[in-house]
């Protein structure tokens, strides 16, 4: 019995390899590493507002090392101009007048004072921090995450369904319903595989892209939560390779992952623009789920019996198709 | 024109390729019922306090600022500090002045900014009496409240790239490529054909989605219909070349993946943090980011990028279709390959 399983898997893999699956995994793995290590993290930088103060007569002798000075107004305008954030300061008149350009009205008043502090500085306090990332290592996290969730669900479903379709095509499906053998091992050998090469696939962006001692303290949550998203979208991929007739139509599948998928619960989960109805958004509560194994942050046992409900229902579902699909064919 | 027709039918026919196109249209109506989302809390300061802890005086000074959320309990306030998606910044009573908490891993202007509320806070009575000259800021959105229909815009546009790329590998794998090559049709009567169909569609159903959403004046429509028309054009010629470059399935959905991951982050991403300087002009080497630009610069009325912008495509369409034919011609020496 275990030898069909284990001959079945062994095909899949085979068919994976020479669909050049792996390959594409590695070099994907290989661009994304590329990129947050060499151009994600030196991007995410803001540092604090530039203050550039123009006083001829010298009456600020008392400011802070973070002003700097410019010689004529001329060049505070030209600073300002490059620099849309910063602040200037006009001291020439006597009293100091603040120049910046307008953005949003709450951030012009804190940028406005900020400067003005500057004038005369005193010893700033150091704020009570309560957490255990820098800002480097939240960034690592954040965008591996993202990477990952957005690897597995908006673009790793497609060749999910691009290996099975082909499969079908091939009439493998035909062939199955004369082989002796369990017609869920079928299904199940396609998710073991994918849960493999995802599994793999998400350790080693991790270990690659958070650090290998920080990647090792989070990887078993981390692992859990692929193991949940990759078994929901193998499953849909399964689904979707079932049910739909031509390789075109998967242009709108692709879509509607994309745009429904993906795009709100990037927004909201990474930042502060949040939807009331997101709650409702099965992908949120996946993705949050991957985030907090990142951040440390325990997730609600609701959560995972939510998911194991989904992953068993959409199983059966891909089984009453799949066993439809050799009805067709016998 | 016969094999047009065919092309046509073909689509037509096929409920979910309509559909697909569709989509954006449908994207666009909801949009336009919800109501614009609200993306004015990027950037802003988040406070949180305890309640009965801060005077009301305090309070209201903090919102100046930016928006103040008071929590229950200490564990919760913690939390919202920790919470990776904001910013928040927990203030504290401390005798007359305030003491700030942050989680540590804020960007800078986040840990600045908590380290200098303390002393803003001392001196709040002189900060109110400073005179605060504001300039208007150029070639700058007025709010990035309007991010959304841009993207539907573009993702219409660009569909047309995914459906001519899913189109020709289907072909490839069907063996419908091999006939076309013994049909009596010229190279260009092919071209012409294929690329007819992502851009018809691309283009009509971006222009619907555009009536939808804005409401322009007759000359600024004008412009923004040039920009639909060039960039679904050129989405049309990527997907050919996706769709005649990959050999296979998996290597044409690894190309897809790439072109939508470009397409898609490189423009938001522009738009999000802001992007100035060199970068911003190789930037515009990916041709959704003069298309958004474009659309959102017509949003806010300013014409002049918003015809850089076109002109920018119109290079893209020249550049494209000169790759394509380079590559076309160099294919047509060995018909037999």
């Amino acid at each position: 019995m275990g030898n069909g399983f284990y001959t079945l898997f062994k095909k899949d893999c085979r068919m994976l390899a020479s669909g050049k699956f792996f390959l594409m995994a590695i070099g994907f793995l290989v661009l994304y590493t590329a990129y947050v290590n060499l151009g994600y993290i030196r991007f995410m930088q803001m540092p604090p507002y530039n203050v550039y103060l123009y006083d001829p007569a010298g009456t600020q002798a008392a400011k802070s090392s973070l002003v700097q000075t410019v010689t004529s107004m001329e060049a505070m305008d030209a600073a300002l101009l490059a620099d849309a954030n910063g602040v200037g300061l006009d001291a020439s008149a006597g009293d100091v007048q603040v120049v910046l350009y307008a953005g949003a009205e709450h951030i012009d008043r804190h940028r406005a004072d900020y400067a003005l502090s500057l004038l005369r500085p005193s010893a700033s306090r150091t704020p009570a921090v309560i957490g255990v990332n820098t800002p480097e290592q939240k960034a690592r996290k954040e965008i591996t995450c993202e990477l990952l969730f957005f690897e597995m669900a908006a673009v790793g479903f497609l060749g999910i369904a691009a290996v099975l379709f082909k499969e079908k095509n091939m009439g493998v499906l035909r062939v199955h319903a004369v082989l002796p053998l369990q017609k869920n091992w079928f299904l199940l050998s396609k998710l073991a595989v994918f849960l493999f090469s995802d599994l793999a696939f998400a350790a080693l962006l991790t270990l690659l892209n958070v650090g290998p001692s920080n990647g090792m303290a989070v990887l078993p949550a981390v692992l859990l939560q692929t193991a949940v998203l990759s078994l929901i979208m193998a499953l849909m991929g399964l689904l979707c390779a079932l049910l739909l007739k031509d390789f075109r139509q998967f242009t709108l599948a692709y879509l509607v992952i994309t745009i429904f998928a993906a795009t709100p619960v990037f927004l909201s989960a990474n930042t502060s623009v949040k939807f009331d109805w997101i709650g409702w958004h099965p992908f949120y509560h996946v993705y949050m789920g991957l985030k907090n194994a990142y951040f440390c942050i325990s997730v609600s046992p609701v959560y995972y019996a939510g998911s194991a409900a989904a992953i068993v229902l959409l199983f059966l579902v891909v089984q009453y198709a799949f066993c439809r699909e050799i009805g067709k064919e016998v | 024109m016969k094999g047009l027709t065919f092309q046509l039918k073909s689509v037509l026919r096929d409920k979910f390729c309509l559909m697909t196109f569709l989509l954006p249209i449908l994207i666009a109506v909801a949009l336009n019922f919800m109501g614009s989302i609200d993306m004015s809390s990027l950037g802003k300061l988040h406070f949180g306090v305890l309640e009965h802890d801060l005077s009301p005086q305090a309070v209201t000074w903090l919102e100046r600022y930016g928006p103040v959320d008071i929590y229950g309990i200490e564990d919760e306030l913690n939390a919202a500090i920790h919470e990776p998606s904001t910013n928040v910044i927990g203030v504290e009573a401390d005798g007359d002045s305030l003491k700030t908490t942050i989680a540590g891993d804020e960007l800078d202007i986040f840990q600045q900014a908590a380290a200098t509320l303390p002393v803003l806070y001392e001196r709040r009575a002189e900060a109110e009496q400073a005179e605060i000259l504001t300039l208007e800021r150029p070639d700058v959105l007025e709010s990035v409240q309007d991010i959304f229909i841009p993207a539907v815009l573009i993702v219409a546009m660009f569909m047309g790239c995914t459906f001519n790329a899913m189109n020709m590998i289907s072909e490839k794998e069907d063996g419908v490529a091999l006939v076309n090559e013994i049909l009596p049709m010229t190279p260009s009567q092919y071209v012409l054909q294929k690329i007819v169909v992502g851009f018809l569609f691309g283009s009509l159903s971006s222009v619907v989605t555009a009536c939808i959403c804005f409401q322009l004046p007759g000359q600024n429509f004008g412009i923004l219909l040039t920009l639909i028309v060039l960039s679904s054009f050129v989405a049309a010629l990527i997907g050919l070349l996706i769709g005649r470059l990959s050999e296979g399935l998996m290597i044409g959905m690894a190309y897809i993946k790439i072109i939508m991951l470009l397409f898609i982050a490189v423009p938001l991403v522009y738009a999000l943090i802001g992007i100035s300087g060199p970068i911003a002009a190789i930037c515009n080497i990916v041709p959704s980011q003069p298309a958004f630009e474009g659309i959102m610069a017509l949003s806010a009325g300013n014409m002049s990028t918003a015809a850089k912008d076109a002109g920018i495509l119109a290079i893209h369409c020249i550049a494209w279709f000169a790759l394509y034919v380079l590559t076309f011609t160099r294919r047509k020496r060995r018909p037999y390959r």
